[in-house]
């Protein structure tokens, strides 16, 4: 490979990390639901994606930051309508149950996306998408290093939502011990609800993010983006959040890393298998939560 | 009467599919591979029928052992993980698949032109049927026949010592490998035949529908898969032939005056009958069982909630 | 019979076993017992293969196990009962029972057994053990709705049921009361009578030197006495370990 390729092929990883924030998002919000409920919420990045468009109504009114604060706060809401409708009722120990109720709010949010926009890919603010800043030989796209940013921002805030908040201990610890939580006072139906509405913030924020990064939003992404999502959650271990950071940087190269080298239709398949290459050497993730005593 | 010939056909389709899901649900795996599966047996029969020539039975037997043979190539590896590592290798899988198909060129030449699957562009030409006059009434027939001999053999089998081993697996892992039974062949056995099941599907699918795409393939496509036996209830087989029945022949054929909106109906519909019977419609404690289980109803708790990192 | 030799278990800086020598012999109740996080269950679990050593072996019937998965080992003869019951909830009694026993039909021997002559020893087996359990009459019961001291009676009688010449119990009498102690004490020697070996985890202290021909007794891990129940009640180490030091304890 000569030197330009071999520029292009670093200005892709780069590209692709950046971008890869956003997957960072979802994994920790799958993630966080994960190590809360101990359940899986497949309908999460739909939400996600739902609230990226539910802000588009606020775009002709105020400027682009407020549509990526709108989105992140009709996310949250999303998060706490899915808790109540999918988790909150139902009973603890039939996970399947909850599992299937996440995937019909997938179909159902992802439907009527279809049906409001017509299937139409509509337009998505984003910001700096003209500013380049050259680096030697290399691009960064300002709209991406601008997702970048706010990505991180969203993590820093999250850790220091959950280490230094009471809400934040609350949720740590429900996870841990839901019912010593109780008996020591913590709703856990609240610290539940919080913990979607925490995870559906995020998630919002992830919508705009891919919004942005990409230029429109589109119906068609909210299945990729849950199947990526999962992927990430699950190379960085279930559970951890700085693993999800981590492994969502990590997908977001590869991906770009595999398109540049094998082209877009078959990329996925090699993301796939790097899954399975993990899954297979390193099944607990990069920052397997410690293994507790039977 | 074609409409309700080829109503009963699509119904019978998902119906091997739903079963698929039942196998390995029954250990206590949430598996979205259905649609992978799904995908080999609708590529491979239709490659062996209108490529090579070969009858449809073998077409279909060859992809049931190709089956066989993936479920336990990828089983051993992807199986040791559980909860939803479980379910994001199944749904890694299945896209591997998917994308493989998606592309796959390989055309040969006929005396019809040229036939074979053709990367994006989907699969065209699967003629097998009406090249050798099948009517449609007896497509129906082998399909429900298909879905017959199939409830026949799951029936035994969860009636057998296999079936006992299998719900063993699925209640409590570590009571069960503890008693000697070995979890990964359990495991492996129930996802390869579920796997076998959804290959005969799809291998019945692709001459049904003459023309296949990866985007018959989705995700989606595996998440019926799995709504069928925990909506219709993981305690009776029957439930999971009722459901699909009631979804794809009330829902989402007989509203068709709704139109486009029927998609977004069954995701609600699931979202209810989650809140109202989680456990789903025909578990035992309904009493209505339809005498095809003796036994326990199905709960699948405990294993499949936990994550993939416990000792 | 069974012999663990330096056998370690560490969990990161925790060392809930180490270097543990332990023989069970052929025919005898050993008792385990130690304050709580003395590593009982641990030694359990390393025994059946939920937890690989982290140094030293497990041998059992001169057969270096300590590298086999739990259901290998169960092959072997080995078989465990759990502090919290794990039964199989939504199978059957009988169900809960044939599971375990279908580990002895494997095989060639087994296929023969099975389908070549006439009567099926497995089956027989099994039913004996239900009766010997007292839950003949509720074999078609889901034994998630069994009464808690019915649910220990086939925790233990489906260990047995899986053939195994040694079987760990893991706190059996926990929740027990007076009555159903005395019953568990009968069914444990029966058990041996039968020509079983014993490996019994327990805090009931009555329970342990009744029934037990030895005894062992961990603490942090480690072996600190071993003798007749009489020797280890005597011992200095053992009380200092329960009663603490400093204390002028009653003999």
């Amino acid at each position: 490979m000569d030197l330009m390729d071999f520029i292009d092929l670093t200005q892709s990883l780069i590209d692709g990390v950046l971008f890869g924030t956003t997957y960072s998002l979802i994994g920790i919000g799958f993630t966080l639901i994960f190590g809360v409920m101990h359940k899986i919420n497949l309908s999460y990045a739909a939400a996600s994606i739902g609230a990226a468009y539910l802000s588009l109504i606020l775009v002709s009114l105020v400027p682009a930051p407020i549509v990526y604060l709108g989105a992140a706060l009709l996310g949250g809401l999303l998060g706490w309508m899915v808790y109540l409708i999918c988790f909150r009722y139902l009973p603890l120990n039939n996970p399947l149950a909850a599992l299937m109720s996440t995937v019909g709010m997938l179909l159902a949010i992802e439907e009527l996306i279809s049906h409001m926009t017509m299937g139409m890919p509509q337009n998505y603010p984003a910001l700096f998408a003209s500013t380049n800043i050259e680096i030697g030989q290399f691009f960064l796209r300002g709209d991406l290093i601008f997702v970048f940013v706010l990505g991180c921002a969203a993590m820093v805030g999250l850790t220091l939502l959950l280490k230094r908040t009471r809400l934040g201990l609350a949720t740590r610890a429900v996870a841990q011990q839901p019912v010593a939580a109780q008996l020591c006072g913590m709703g856990v139906n609240a610290t539940n609800a919080n913990t979607f509405i925490i995870a559906g913030f995020l998630g919002g924020t992830a919508g705009a993010m891919a919004g942005a990064a990409i230029g429109v939003l589109s119906p068609l992404m909210t299945l990729p983006l849950t199947v990526k999502g999962l992927v990430v959650t699950v190379i960085g271990g279930l559970g951890s959040i700085p693993g999800a950071i981590v492994a969502g940087l990590i997908v977001g190269g590869a991906e770009n890393l595999f398109q540049f080298l094998r082209g877009v239709s078959e990329r996925d398949i090699y993301v796939m298998l790097m899954l399975f290459a993990f899954l297979v050497f390193r099944p607990g993730g990069l920052f397997a939560a410690p293994g507790g005593r039977d | 009467m074609d409409f309700y010939l080829g109503l009963a056909q699509v119904i019978g389709i998902h119906s091997l599919l739903g079963l698929s899901a039942w196998c390995v649900l029954h250990t206590g795996q949430v598996s979205l591979a259905q649609g992978g599966f799904f995908a080999i047996g609708a590529y491979t029969a239709g490659v062996l029928t209108s490529m090579w020539g070969w009858p449809l039975a073998l077409a279909l037997a060859m992809g049931a052992l190709l089956a066989a043979a993936v479920a336990v190539a990828v089983g051993f590896p992807a199986l040791r993980v559980k909860g939803l590592m479980l379910v994001v290798a199944t749904t890694a899988f299945a896209e591997i698949v998917r994308l493989v198909f998606f592309n796959f060129t390989w055309r040969v030449q006929t005396p019809a032109g040229p036939v074979g699957p053709d990367g994006s562009l989907g699969f065209g030409g699967i003629r097998y049927f009406p090249a050798n006059g099948w009517t449609t009434l007896e497509v129906c027939l082998l399909i429900w026949a298909l879905v017959s001999a199939v409830l026949l053999v799951l029936w035994w089998l969860d009636r057998s010592r296999v079936g006992t081993l299998w719900r063993a697996v699925g209640e409590d892992e570590l009571a069960a490998q503890s008693a000697g039974i070995n979890l990964t062949a359990a495991k492996v056995s129930a996802f390869g035949i579920g796997g076998a099941i959804a290959v005969l599907a799809g291998g019945v699918f692709a001459h049904y529908a003459t023309h296949i795409e990866h985007n018959n393939f989705s995700i989606l496509l595996a998440t019926f898969a799995i709504a069928y036996p925990i909506i219709g209830g993981l305690s009776s087989l029957a439930g999971t032939i009722l459901e699909v029945i009631f979804i794809q022949g009330f829902l989402l054929e007989g509203l068709r005056f709704i139109g486009d909106w029927r998609s977004l109906m069954f995701g609600v519909l699931i979202v209810v009958v989650m809140l109202v019977r989680p456990a789903g419609f025909l578990n035992r404690s309904l009493g209505l069982g339809l005498g095809l289980r003796r036994g326990a109803s199905a709960d699948k708790t405990g294993s499949i909630a936990k994550g993939g990192t416990h000792a | 019979m069974l012999e663990l030799r330096n056998l370690s278990r560490h969990f990161g800086g925790v060392k809930a076993v180490d270097q543990l020598d332990l023989t069970v012999r052929r025919g005898e109740i050993l008792g385990l017992i130690g304050p709580n996080g003395s590593g009982k269950s641990t030694t359990v679990n390393l025994i059946t293969g939920v937890y690989l050593p982290t140094a030293g072996d497990v041998v059992f019937q001169g057969q270096d196990i300590s590298k086999l998965a739990p259901h290998q080992r169960c092959e072997l003869g080995l078989a465990r009962t759990f502090q919290n019951i794990r039964l199989f909830g939504h199978l059957t009694v009988w169900q809960n029972l044939w599971a375990a026993r279908m580990v002895r039909e494997r095989g060639w021997a087994g296929f023969k057994e099975r389908w070549l002559s006439g009567a099926n020893a497995a089956r027989e087996q099994a039913e004996e053990l239900l009766v010997f359990g007292d839950l003949a009459h509720k074999r078609d019961m889901l034994a998630g709705n069994l009464a808690f001291g019915e649910q220990r009676r086939l925790e233990l009688i489906r260990a047995a049921a899986s053939g195994a010449e040694l079987l760990l119990l893991d706190e059996p009498a926990a929740g027990m009361n007076a009555e159903e102690i005395e019953d568990l004490d009968n069914r444990i020697r029966s058990l041996r009578d039968q020509g079983r070996t014993i490996l019994l985890i327990e805090h009931h202290m009555e329970l342990v030197m009744e029934v037990c021909d030895r005894v062992a007794v961990l603490n942090f891990g480690r072996k600190i006495a071993e003798g007749t129940p009489a020797q280890v009640q005597q011992d200095a180490q053992v009380r200092a370990a329960y009663l603490g030091t400093d204390e002028t304890a009653a003999t």
